[in-house]
């Protein structure tokens, strides 16, 4: 469970605030989506549950937020690292360098956690099923494709079972097929006991299908949060500079030249607008 | 200024036989997406406009030069060329010095040097950070001004790598009209994403590479609406394209105002 | 895309000995390559014990030609040097007021023996030895598991570099930079070419910092390791034996010289 009570945050030297009075609450368990247009402060909120912020970044933090009973402000940012695990856009800067092949790659942030070697090695390959790296676990991790890495990055902090997975923006350098392969990852993640993820996305059409909940950011604010649903489909969207799939975006044309009844609920996904356009 | 690859066939020195056999004619101002999965490739063919790479077989034409006659420096005065990166081209230290590097280099006069930058600069919306040093922009920024320096290039024919990548919806909108502009002035646009969704919106012509080869090629309409061609090409169509083809439409459109138009005359029909 | 290591993968007995095994081989060759008298003693080292190590590792062809690629050079200048400078007693040959002499060619031929049998024995490891079970082998015995990591990296990584820098170059070639200029010009080109190189490296490296910081390495506190090193007494004795005979050798030369 993550609370985070009037986070605000200063970069170093910056006169904004980066984040402005952050309260939300996120339950054990559910996927929620970070929408918002550039600039917003997402990456900024991503390394705020994760203690980059303020740990590597420094700057001023005020408020709270407190992963379980941990206060990530006070703990020690070596040591959150099993708790929570971080998974940037760059596939390449995320690959230690340290090792040789996809496995050992994988079994890296174990090795540092201290595991016994048993465990390290259960782990390396229930993780390696999970994602599906099987073909590539003997391969070194430079010779993979960017989106082959994406995945062993997300291999990699997946192991280390974080109760908190935060990703930001992970599919914005991949092609549709390795961003498919991303979300349906998230999306085998998102049923399981216990990890929260937090996903920070531009795909919109990904997001509707698989979060439980949506947060819009907009200059340091939380502006809108709620179902995706809901959230996804308001036109407030536009507003913020964010834009909304195309579904609802043909949805509301139609609806402005009365071609459907104004009662029907906008679609997000292509099922719903399909029912939708009937 | 027209486009030209006859029998095009390219082997990287590992051996990988990147292009096979490549006809490909774009005409003047054509705005054209290539599109195709990673390593089909999409960059190595395009790389030849301007010379970064050339043919083991056949030839490549921009206009009426061959691109073996001339460096790549010299094909720069007519192709500029956005790559994925921004940051494998930015060094100087301000945003309106890196603008300039392309046109001071292609031997512009100084005037020209500076509007070109100013103007470049306007329209992707950088030019209240004209003094700020690239790196200190954000990532997104970056690629709007790898952008910038590459319009102020002036040039007849554009290649875009991706430009769309990493930008928020007035981002992409931004890049979209300014393409769409230069569409309008008769700019030749190769366009390279695999953002279909952003490709519909803008291109009159769509190009699909797989494996080395031209798989389809034809206008915008006519290949989006081919799925289960671009799903071998590891491709997801345009959502409207999807919704269309779900609804039983008989046409293909690419923009909302296209589909309402189909969507109603649907509707009238069934009535 | 290949790292750029040397190593030769393989299941041989030599690439399963402990890497301090083959470590203080490697030292042992470097002892007899400084203390062995003549050529005749340093060329019949080098094939009876470093030969037959690459053959049983399989290694052999790979041994054999990276030797001859470093030592080639070295034969021939060594050669024309010592055997025109260094004094002889039989002429081979003139060339104008020089002369080479028999005995300083093979003055010649001993020191670039030397070198090659040192090298051969760091040769023998590096084919046989995956960098990071070396890495893992010093940071068990109390190596700082940061120099651990910026060695491993250092190798990994300036492959990368190298491409990047030529899709650099082509990048501003494509904005009319002209690569192809006269020597004074060159210079340059220095700036726009490293400049995005060493920029976003800069900028990398602090994504990288944070990645690595996900994977909890600066985290207080023993780490251990999934690759496990085999190793066994008679290996332990063995190297101990051959410290012990290497250092004995050091001190046997040194006093054969000063008994003189």
């Amino acid at each position: 469970m993550i609370q985070i009570k009037g986070l605000t945050y200063f970069y170093p030297g910056q006169e904004r605030p980066a984040l402005q009075d952050i309260d939300l609450q996120i339950p054990s368990g559910q996927f929620c989506g970070v929408v918002g247009p550039n600039g917003a402060g997402k990456s900024t909120f991503c390394y705020a549950l994760t203690g980059f912020v303020p740990h590597f970044f420094r700057g001023a933090l005020q408020g709270e937020v407190k992963l379980g009973q941990i206060s990530i402000a006070d703990a020690n940012l070596g040591k959150l690292a099993g708790e929570v695990g971080l998974v940037f856009q760059n596939p390449f800067n995320q690959i230690s360098g340290a090792r040789f092949t996809v496995r050992e790659e994988i079994a890296f942030g174990l090795e540092n956690l201290g595991l016994p070697r048993k465990i390290i090695e259960r782990r390396v390959d229930e993780t390696i099923d999970l994602i599906g790296l099987g073909e590539l676990a003997e391969r070194s991790p430079f010779a993979l494709s960017g989106g082959q890495q994406q995945r062993v990055a997300i291999a990699s902090v997946l192991a280390m079972q974080p109760k908190l997975l935060v990703l930001d923006e992970p599919t914005s350098q991949l092609d549709p097929q390795s961003t498919q392969d991303v979300f349906r990852i998230l999306d085998k993640l998102a049923g399981r006991v216990g990890t929260t993820v937090v996903l920070v996305e531009q795909k919109l059409e990904w997001l509707a299908a698989f979060a439980d909940r949506v947060i819009v950011l907009s200059h340091g604010h939380v502006s809108l949060d709620g179902q995706p649903q809901k959230i996804l489909s308001d036109e407030k969207m536009e507003k913020f500079g964010i834009g909304q799939t195309q579904y609802s975006l043909a949805a509301a044309a139609a609806k402005k030249k009365k071609l459907v009844p104004k009662s029907r609920d906008f679609p997000i996904t292509l099922k719903q607008a399909i029912e939708f356009f009937k | 200024m027209k486009l030209n690859f006859r029998r095009v066939s390219f082997t990287y020195p590992s051996s990988v036989r990147a292009l096979d056999g490549i006809d490909l004619n774009i005409g003047s101002g054509e705005f054209v997406a290539i599109v195709g999965e990673n390593g089909a490739g999409k960059t190595t063919l395009v790389k030849m406009l301007v010379g970064l790479l050339h043919p083991d077989e056949g030839s490549v034409n921009v206009g009426d030069w061959d691109i073996s006659e001339h460096t790549t420096a010299e094909l720069a005065r007519r192709v500029g060329f956005l790559f994925q990166n921004p940051d494998d081209q930015l060094f100087e230290r301000s945003v309106t010095r890196e603008v300039a590097f392309g046109p001071y280099n292609l031997g512009f006069p100084k005037r020209k040097v500076n509007t070109n930058t100013l103007n470049a600069l306007k329209d992707v919306g950088l030019a209240e950070k004209a003094e700020i040093n690239p790196y200190d922009l954000e990532p997104f920024e970056r690629k709007l001004l790898a952008l910038a320096a590459t319009l102020a290039q002036d040039t007849p024919v554009l290649v875009l790598d991706e430009p769309s990548i990493g930008q928020d919806e007035h981002g992409r909108r931004r890049i979209g009209r300014i393409l769409q502009d230069l569409h309008k002035k008769g700019r030749t646009i190769l366009l390279i994403s695999h953002d279909l969704d952003f490709c519909a919106q803008y291109v009159e012509r769509v190009t699909v590479i797989a494996d080395g080869h031209v798989l389809e090629d034809g206008s915008a309409e006519t290949v989006f609406a081919k799925s289960e061609l671009l799903q071998k090409a590891a491709l997801i169509p345009p959502q409207l394209v999807r919704l269309a083809q779900a609804l039983k439409m008989p046409s293909t459109p690419l923009t909302i105002p296209g589909f309402v138009r189909a969507f109603g005359k649907q509707r009238i029909g069934s009535k | 895309m290949r790292g750029s290591t040397l190593f030769v993968p393989g299941q041989t007995v030599i690439h399963h000995l402990h890497p301090f095994t083959k470590l203080v081989i490697t030292f042992l060759c470097l002892v007899l390559a400084g203390t062995l008298p003549s050529l005749p003693w340093l060329l019949t080292c080098f094939v009876v014990l470093l030969l037959p190590l690459a053959a049983i590792g399989r290694i052999l062809r790979p041994f054999l030609l990276r030797s001859f690629a470093v030592i080639a050079p070295f034969v021939t200048s060594l050669s024309v040097i010592q055997g025109f400078f260094t004094p002889g007693q039989t002429p081979l040959f003139h060339l104008g007021s020089f002369i080479f002499t028999f005995e300083g060619w093979l003055a010649g031929l001993t020191v670039a023996a030397r070198i090659l049998l040192a090298l051969g024995g760091a040769l023998l490891l590096m084919l046989s030895t995956r960098p990071d079970r070396l890495m893992l082998a010093l940071t068990e015995r109390g190596m700082p598991g940061s120099l651990a990591y910026v060695v491993l990296t250092a190798i990994q990584i300036f492959p990368r570099f190298q491409e990047r820098a030529q899709v650099i170059q082509e990048a501003q070639q494509a904005r009319g930079l002209e690569i192809h200029v006269n020597i004074f010009r060159r210079l340059g080109l220095l700036v726009p070419l490293m400049g995005p190189l060493v920029l976003s490296s800069i900028m990398d490296t602090e994504e990288r910092a944070m990645a690595l910081e996900a994977r909890a390495f600066s985290r207080p506190g023993r780490k251990t390791s999934l690759l496990l090193l085999e190793d066994s007494v008679w290996q332990r004795i063995a190297r101990w034996t051959i410290m012990v005979a290497a250092l004995g050798l050091i001190v046997l030369s040194f006093w054969l010289k000063f008994a003189r």
